[in-house]
């Protein structure tokens, strides 16, 4: 008991019957019921129980190929076979909360939910629902967002063609969140995917407020001082991003005055702090620390509460809950990406003989990387080295070991208690807030202080791939390196075919004509980059071509259902203009 | 057209001993669909009557005559029997040496710098190697002609647009075809296919063409562009679906041969209206080796005699203005006009590409009250508004030969019209004023138009400008706005020919003043017996028949603008106002009607309604019922003739000899008797018509007259006399004793045949116990 949570309570039951497994016989774990430990207890059980006709109704297509035995057998669901057999990734909850051994009564409930779906599975005939591919194409489509920077802004010449963003939410709501903007006072374009974890709440800020941390950390002191004035004279304020949103993109309102005053007082500190002399901003230094101000910022707020009640629970809602952040800063042949979690980033490079590569231009915050196991058994007493992490998860509990809000793995036991019992009622009734984590000794134990590398253009890097580990868990880098470089080429990737002089017939030419229209088809169908990863992450069978079948059962999933299949995947595709980087290289 | 080139290119071997590759295979045309046999069916009557053999058979005869065909997925097909085959340059070869025989010379390798104009009449043509001088110029360079129209001084718009066209031929089958194969033409597989030289050669309108050329940097020399054995995928697919034996024949080559294509599908031939002696044959959209020959001559014709022999207005390059030269329109229409050569062509369809080119200010207005629209000469015009409540079939699935979905939006807006009130935007008519300091203008107005004009200001006159024979030009409706200015009404599509014809016959130096109106006017026709009231409420001044008689023009404030011209007419024959409103006032005077109108019930009302009630009006309309060929009397308008108008005018003699000799057609309504509207197919246009059994003409135009519960068909009554074929004297007598029938895709209908309009049947009442609460709502 306690491995994990999602291992006995009931959903998991409902994975196994689906698995087409694979013969590893290590425990393959899915992505957990819910990101968070504590529902489980006050929403899991009736939620499940109440949805369960529907659901099953669904899964029969899906387990109408499975072996009897094979159910009985290993428990192991891999949609993402490649991945999860040959690495030692596990993909599943970001954040455990292991339950007190009274709830162990959880697992109960599995039997007779198991002799239920026996009795539904031989009781109806497996019936067919699958989307058209319409359908599909509208689920896929619906968060899909394009920028295309103009080539000549009046200042300068754009190193970025445009991007390309989408998010498909496993989560109800999607905890994921995206930005872009384009950087007003500076020059350059800040690109960000945002995962959350026990909420939204977190991402969600995060996504709203950094890029004005960066954009501030990357000022002259001179606009901040004249910003500064403006504020206190009333006057209209320079603009200081350019915002390129998909309408779902949110801001939230009623935080906004707040969010205002904590940046104020950041650019006032930096005003004070420079003395005069002009030196040339590090954009690596103000990435670094516009994160670590902004972590910094939700935690206070959150201390110091708010007396309106809605934003008071709403900072506090921000500091429970975690985000991990992947941001890349482009500024002419200059590419910065400042990462804190385990979302990536990944250049494409095409070679000269036009076949695609993957650079790795982050490194993940979890257990798969040594460094940071290193980093955290050194930042806390040996007497720890066991406990800080198991079961590759931080404190046994957290997936990602850099994160920002988390308070839970900030703050000391005194103050979380403090804050927790002088805050609202909502936060005393929830179970997870309330709990501490175990062996939890010498906090900070988290930090969102970002990694961040450098890379200089060079005119054979096309595109860069931002994505949470939703893509990532599913697909591997080089596929989707050589997925995107194939889609942005487009069918100039594919040479014209010729007789010249071949006996050829009609039917063998036939043949091969089809085979190379069902491989662009679904090129053809996106003009989202974007969304194109999305339909191979989800609907990519064993033979890596995209999969009506399985894409319409993987979209039809009920809400509660979706997050054990996937996690929320978000996108951001940016392009480069080889032209422009080629004669900045020329330049120099 | 394709008939005389059929016989023209049998001839040609004969007389020039030059091997054209005629034979005569017959062709075939499948029908997968219900949709696609009717669409057959109807072209199988139209063609029996011009004494072109064809029939509609079977699948299993399909078989039969073709072996190789897989015909589970046919539900029928149409065979041709004397189509033939030629070889193109084969027949190019042979129509250049019968013409040298007979003295043309023919410059090799030379190429056009540009054509030399003097005074608005070709003089000579430049070319690389020297001058020619000539009188007339004939364009047809194909896909080159668009640029060597604009290399004039005076450029010549000749809208058209190249798209890449693919071919497939390959190498013999084991047993090479026989030479006597039927080509087959597989409309629903978008392909066609025929042999040759003991292979075949396939290859089709694919629905997604790529236009080609659109910079305007056309290929120099004719050679063939690449292969895209991608985008020919589908076509193959296509054939072998239907042959699917040919798996193992060989491929020799996929040819990638440019073709032209036009902004509506027909060739575009004719003097240019801005240059004389400037002709021009191009655009075949190809099909140039199956018209080539007839519309060769009908130019030549129309070189010598200054017309042709038949009615080519669809054809006349002065159909277009420069509005449809732009390179991105053109480029956007052919990508729509290729796949529409083997789409289904069912009635009513709209271009869906180059829309919302000319507006009226009221397009906003109207298109968020549901307005569909359709388009003539780049403008939109309301076709229906569909209520808020209701919803109308997608574009596809609401191509239909049966009844439309419309029916009922339609036949409330007729009914408002006969109850109430409507308003219809009709601006797209070309409207023109003639202005002159003396009395030119009415001296050569009087001239150029049949009706007499010498009218007291303020009146209108329907009139005909007619040509020489008699036919109608066009036919429009002149004001005399005051003593020395006249305002003209034409149809949409005459601003270019008309503008054309008035130049050409204006005195070359007089001060008269010919000014194209068009776009400063918007126009709203009131139709309905409450307009009166209406107009008189936003006016305050009485609207009534005694204080505005009929064919009446006043200007007059409407709410608070002022200047606007109401006209006591509607193109419909129903009681109400035309409105020419000066463009700035358009919105308000619309926003006062609408809002005064509704204690009248009024509504917005759009073309079909209009149609609905011309038609069974008998109101006949220049371009689809009557054209250059037809004239006043052949149409029972001898009362908007004026032969004694004490002058002569053009065309006078003409209809003096016919009145005397008697008309050889007569345009008469039919009314369809045993015709079942939802049921049985809907009349179009080019229906046969027989009398007695006996064919006697075509329909040209059709609508349902939701008064008389029936379809009503326009068409021209003919005498074929029995033992010659001569045309003969039709009399009022002959079209009234006589038992008509109309042939819808092979199922005749009895119909009675009027010269005039049913007058009673238009003044019912309706009964009281049908009232419904619903009637006091405003609409």
């Amino acid at each position: 008991m306690g491995r994990c949570c999602c291992r006995c309570c009931c959903p998991r039951g409902l994975w196994m019957l689906s698995a087409p497994c694979c013969d590893d016989r290590r425990m393959c774990v899915c992505p957990g019921p819910r990101r968070i430990g504590i529902p489980v207890r006050s929403s899991s059980l009736p939620l499940f129980s109440d949805a369960m006709p529907a659901p099953t109704q669904l899964f029969f297509p899906l387990i109408r190929n499975c072996e009897l035995s094979r159910i009985y057998g290993t428990a192991c669901y891999c949609h993402h076979k490649h991945l999860c057999c040959s690495s030692s990734y596990i993909p599943q909850s970001r954040l455990r909360y292991t339950p007190h051994p009274a709830y162990a009564t959880f697992c109960r409930p599995k039997e007779n939910w198991w002799q239920y779906t026996q009795g539904r599975r031989y009781a109806s005939t497996p019936q067919k629902f699958y989307l058209t591919p319409p359908q599909v194409n509208s689920i896929l489509k619906a968060n899909e967002y394009s920028f295309k920077v103009p080539e000549f802004d009046g200042k300068n010449v754009s190193s970025i063609l445009g991007f390309d963003s989408n998010q498909l939410p496993a989560n109800a709501p999607i905890e994921d969140r995206r930005s872009a903007a384009t950087c007003l006072q500076t020059r350059g374009m800040l690109l960000g995917v945002f995962d959350g974890h026990a909420g939204c709440a977190c991402s969600q800020a995060v996504s709203e407020r950094l890029f004005y941390y960066i954009a501030v950390s990357l000022l002259p002191h001179e606009t901040l001082l004249e910003i500064e004035n403006a504020v206190e004279s009333g006057r209209a304020l320079l603009p200081i991003l350019q915002w390129h949103k998909h309408p779902n993109d949110y801001f939230s309102k009623e935080a906004s005055k707040l969010y205002f005053n904590s940046l104020r007082t950041y650019w006032q500190e930096l005003i004070d702090l420079n003395t005069g002399e002009s030196t040339d901003i590090d954009v690596k230094e103000a990435l670094i620390n516009a994160f670590k101000r902004l972590d910094n910022d939700i935690s206070l707020e959150a201390q110091v509460g708010d007396p309106n009640s809605f934003l008071n629970y709403l900072v506090l809602r921000v500091a429970f809950s975690g985000a991990t952040a992947c941001v890349a800063h482009v500024d002419g042949v200059d590419l910065h990406v400042a990462n804190t979690g385990d979302s990536r980033a990944m250049l494409g490079v095409q070679e000269e003989d036009g076949s695609w590569s993957a650079v790795t231009l982050s490194n993940d915050h979890n257990a798969q990387n040594e460094r940071e196991l290193e980093r955290l058994k050194l930042e806390h007493p040996k007497s720890e080295a066991k406990s800080v992490v198991k079961q590759d998860r931080l404190l046994g509990l957290l997936m990602p070991f850099r994160a920002f809000g988390d308070v839970k793995f900030k703050w000391s036991i005194d103050l979380q208690k403090r804050v927790i019992e002088s805050g609202p009622d909502q936060l005393n009734d929830n179970e997870y807030t309330k709990f501490i984590p175990p062996n939890y000794h010498t906090p900070p134990y988290l930090t969102a202080e970002p990694e961040v590398t450098y890379h200089r253009l060079r005119p054979q890097d096309k595109f860069l791939v931002l994505a949470t580990d939703g893509l990532w868990e599913t697909m591997h880098r080089q596929d989707v390196v050589r997925i995107v470089g194939e889609y942005l080429t487009g069918m100039h990737h594919q040479q014209p075919i010729a007789v010249g002089g071949y006996k050829v017939t009609l039917g063998q030419m036939h043949g091969l004509l089809t085979e190379r229209r069902t491989k662009m088809s679904s090129v053809f169908e996106d003009q989202n980059a974007a969304t194109h990863l999305i339909r191979h992450a989800v609907g990519n069978n064993e033979f890596g071509t995209v999969d009506h079948e399985r894409l319409s059962k993987m979209l039809s999933l009920p809400e509660e259902l979706a997050r054990m299949y996937r996690d929320d995947i978000t996108i951001i595709v940016v392009q480069f203009n080889s032209h422009v980087v080629g004669a900045y290289q020329n330049q120099e | 057209m394709a008939d005389y080139s059929n016989k023209l290119y049998y001839q040609l071997e004969q007389e020039t001993g030059i091997q054209t590759g005629y034979t005569r295979t017959g062709s075939i045309f499948l029908a997968q669909t219900q949709d696609r046999l009717i669409s057959l069916k109807r072209i199988n009557a139209g063609l029996n009557v011009i004494g072109i053999p064809s029939e509609i058979i079977s699948p299993k005869k399909v078989a039969e005559l073709h072996h190789l065909l897989n015909v589970h997925d046919l539900v029928g097909a149409m065979h041709v029997p004397e189509d033939a085959v030629v070889s193109s340059a084969d027949v190019a070869l042979a129509l250049a040496s019968a013409a040298s025989q007979n003295g043309v010379q023919i410059y090799d390798r030379t190429s056009v710098l540009h054509v030399m104009v003097k005074k608005g009449q070709v003089t000579g043509v430049e070319t690389d190697k020297g001058q020619i001088e000539c009188q007339y110029f004939v364009n047809c360079a194909g896909q080159w002609a668009y640029e060597l129209g604009l290399s004039n001084e005076e450029p010549v718009s000749i809208p058209l647009h190249a798209c890449e066209h693919f071919y497939l031929l390959t190498r013999p089958l084991e047993t090479p075809l026989q030479s006597s194969t039927p080509t087959i033409v597989d409309a629903d597989g978008r392909i066609y296919i025929r042999n040759w030289q003991g292979g075949i050669l396939s290859g089709g309108f694919e629905k997604n063409p790529k236009p080609i050329f659109t910079e305007g940097k056309n290929q120099l020399e004719i050679q063939n562009l690449q292969e895209d054995w991608d985008h020919f995928e589908p076509l193959l697919s296509s054939l072998l679906r239907r042959m699917p034996e040919l798996e193992t024949l060989e491929i020799m080559k996929l040819v990638n041969c440019p073709e032209t294509f036009t902004p509506d599908m027909r060739c575009i031939m004719g003097e240019s209206p801005a240059v004389q002696g400037y002709f021009v044959l191009a655009g075949m959209n190809s099909a140039g080796l199956s018209f080539g020959g007839g519309a060769g001559k009908y130019l030549a014709e129309w070189m010598v005699h200054g017309y042709p022999s038949e009615n080519v207005w669809e054809l006349d390059l002065k159909r277009f203005g420069a509005l449809q030269s732009s390179r991105t329109f053109l480029r956007h229409r052919v990508m729509e006009v290729m796949p529409l050569m083997y789409d289904l062509k069912v009635p009513r369809w709209d271009f869906q590409t180059g829309r919302q080119l000319r507006t009226s200010p009221l397009y906003d207005r109207l298109d968020a009250q549901g307005a569909r629209w359709m388009e003539k000469h780049g403008f939109e015009r309301p076709k229906y508004f569909v209520p808020p409540d209701k919803d109308l079939l997608a574009l596809e699935q609401s191509k239909t030969f049966y009844k439309p979905d419309w029916f009922d939006i339609v036949e409330s807006e007729v009914k408002c019209c006969k109850e109430a009130v409507c308003v219809i935007d009709m601006s797209s008519f070309t409207k023109f004023e003639i202005t002159s300091t003396g009395d030119q203008a009415l001296e050569v107005l009087q001239y150029l138009f049949s009706n007499d004009l010498d009218v007291p200001v303020g009146h209108i006159v329907h009139t005909g400008m007619l040509n020489e024979g008699g036919g109608y030009e066009n036919d429009c409706s002149i004001a005399r706005l005051n003593k020395r200015s006249f305002f003209m009404i034409s149809p949409t599509d005459q601003q270019v020919h008309c503008w054309a014809w008035l130049k050409k016959h204006m005195p070359k130096d007089s001060n008269l003043l010919l000014e194209d109106v068009t776009w400063k006017y918007t126009a709203l026709n009131l139709i309905g017996p409450r307009a009166v009231d209406v107009l008189s409420e936003l006016s305050y001044a009485p609207m009534t028949p005694d204080h505005f008689p009929s064919l009446f023009c006043k200007e007059m404030s409407v709410g608070y603008a002022n200047g606007i011209r109401v006209m006591s007419m509607t193109h419909t024959g129903e009681p109400g106002f035309m409105l020419y409103i000066p463009i700035e006032y358009a919105l308000h005077v619309y926003n006062e009607v609408m809002s005064v109108g509704q204690k009248y019930g009024i509504r917005n009302a759009g073309y079909y309604a209009l149609r609905s009630l011309r038609i069974e009006k008998f109101f006949a309309f220049w371009g689809q019922d009557i054209n250059n060929l037809t004239t006043p009397l052949e149409c029972g308008r001898e009362s908007r003739v004026k032969l004694e108008k004490g002058m002569d005018f053009i065309g006078r003699d003409a209809l003096l000899q016919q009145k005397q000799n008697g008309v050889y057609k007569r345009l008469t309504m039919s009314i369809l008797d045993d015709h079942d509207s939802d049921l049985d197919l809907w009349p179009w246009w080019g229906e046969p018509i027989y009398r007695n059994g006996q064919y006697v003409g075509k329909t040209t135009s059709s609508a349902y007259s939701y008064s008389l519960e029936r379809h009503v068909c326009l068409g021209f009554v003919h005498n074929f006399s029995e033992d010659t074929g001569e045309e003969q004297v039709v009399t009022a007598d002959f079209i009234n004793r006589g038992e008509y029938e109309i042939d819808i895709a092979g199922y005749r209908f009895q119909a009675k045949a009027k010269l005039y309009p049913v007058a009673s049947l238009f003044t019912q009442k309706r009964r009281k116990d049908d009232m419904e609460l619903s009637d006091l709502h405003g609409k």
